[in-house]
């Protein structure tokens, strides 16, 4: 596979491929389309210095890139968090809530906050804040009042029964293979 | 992640849910676990699956090009090669130096030697003969032939220095120019009649070796 054997060609066909997926995971986690677009070109530039980033073994190659294209992007959302923080100490202000990106077309973004409707209240309030408020385990796991081995247990089932309710919420057109 | 294997916290890597120093560490594991990358592989479908439900937008054109020009850059060489290659450029310097100073301690060496020879005692001397244009030259030699210490003066060039006998010509060695006189000492265990210079396969100068009693032996060189 030339993604795998670290061939040119088979990194902007990758990119091409799935183009549309990988700058929306991004703008979905930043919400600023400049951030996205340097968000996702960081991610290729990085995996193309990795010496073996990917092998056949991970599995699917669209998932590879869409998880390491989230990374990126919570790793930003993480910095300008850590920025922003440091910024209001300076100016002496009160520093308010982390913020959570406004993001566009809420019908769409519906069909993910149902089928997290179907987890349990714990399941979701831990899933919730890994993956819409980019929060660590850890962080979770002070901000829950839990164990991490609680919470690494509640996002591993919590995460498998989304996929799973999503999948029978699939619009005929979606998904991700 | 418990022990060696990163299986318990492939969700939260998926995810997104681990600080950058735990990251790492899944992933230089990853490079030698096949069992974990399965297992990393699901949950990464997982999450790209969920992302993939999320509301779509179109990347810019120029995130194209953005990305061309990153993969423009030179791609990592595999490890072994890159370690590979350290190690012959690590080494050439070395071994240059290793066979400059080699060849500085065996000229030290046989010049060390030829000094002691001139000055533990008596020994032989004849001037070679130019039979076509070249520089003076002479040749010391012990009495008992087991010595021969061969001088050019006003060298340009590397001399060879050949062994005339019985119609024909051993080569020996060269003459090699350092600053404007060339040496070559030879330690020999018998006696030679005839020496030749030789530039190329020319020969520009023959010397003739006395051995007889009658033959003026020099005495040693003294220091001081």
């Amino acid at each position: 596979m030339g993604f795998a054997a670290h061939e040119r060609w088979a990194f902007g066909e990758a990119y091409r491929r799935n183009a549309a997926l990988l700058y929306s995971a991004a703008y979905n986690v930043l919400g600023n389309a400049d951030e996205a677009n340097d968000c996702v070109a960081d991610a290729f530039a990085r995996l193309w210095r990795s010496p073996h980033p990917y092998s056949a073994d991970r599995g699917n190659l669209r998932s590879f890139l869409v998880v390491c294209v989230r990374n990126e992007a919570l790793s930003r959302r993480r910095r300008q968090t850590r920025r922003s923080r440091a910024e209001e100490r300076l100016a002496g202000l009160t520093p308010p809530e982390a913020q959570t990106p406004q993001l566009a077309d809420p019908i769409e973004r519906d069909r993910v906050r149902r089928a997290l409707f179907a987890l349990s209240e714990d399941q979701r309030a831990a899933i919730e804040l890994a993956y819409y408020e980019g929060k660590t385990h850890t962080e979770i796991a002070a901000e829950l009042h839990e164990p991490l081995g609680t919470i690494k247990s509640r996002i591993k089932l919590g995460l498998r029964k989304l996929a799973s309710v999503l999948e029978s919420l699939r619009p005929q057109e979606a998904g991700p293979q | 992640m418990i022990g060696a294997h990163a299986g318990d916290v492939a969700e939260l890597y998926a995810l997104g849910a681990l600080d950058e120093v735990q990251r790492r560490r899944v992933d230089a594991h990853l490079r030698t676990c096949a069992q974990c990358r399965t297992l990393v592989g699901a949950a990464e479908r997982d999450v790209a699956f969920v992302a993939s439900m999320e509301p779509r937008h179109d990347p810019p054109p120029q995130l194209e090009a953005k990305i061309d020009a990153a993969l423009a850059a030179r791609a990592p060489w595999p490890l072994p090669l890159a370690i590979a290659a350290a190690i012959v450029i690590g080494l050439m310097p070395a071994a240059y130096l290793w066979s400059v100073n080699r060849a500085l301690h065996a000229t030290v060496l046989a010049q060390t030697a030829a000094m002691q020879r001139l000055a533990a005692g008596p020994h032989r001397h004849a001037d070679f003969q130019p039979m076509q244009p070249s520089p003076p030259a002479e040749v010391m030699y012990g009495s008992d032939g087991s010595w021969y210490l061969i001088v050019v003066h006003d060298a340009r060039k590397a001399l060879a220095v050949a062994w005339m006998h019985d119609g024909e010509r051993t080569t020996l060695g060269y003459a090699a120019p350092n600053g404007s006189v060339a040496m070559l000492y030879l330690p020999k265990s018998h006696r030679m009649d005839r020496l030749a210079l030789m530039d190329g396969d020319r020969i520009v100068a023959q010397a003739t070796l006395s051995w007889g009693k009658s033959s003026p032996a020099r005495p040693a060189v003294r220091s001081g």
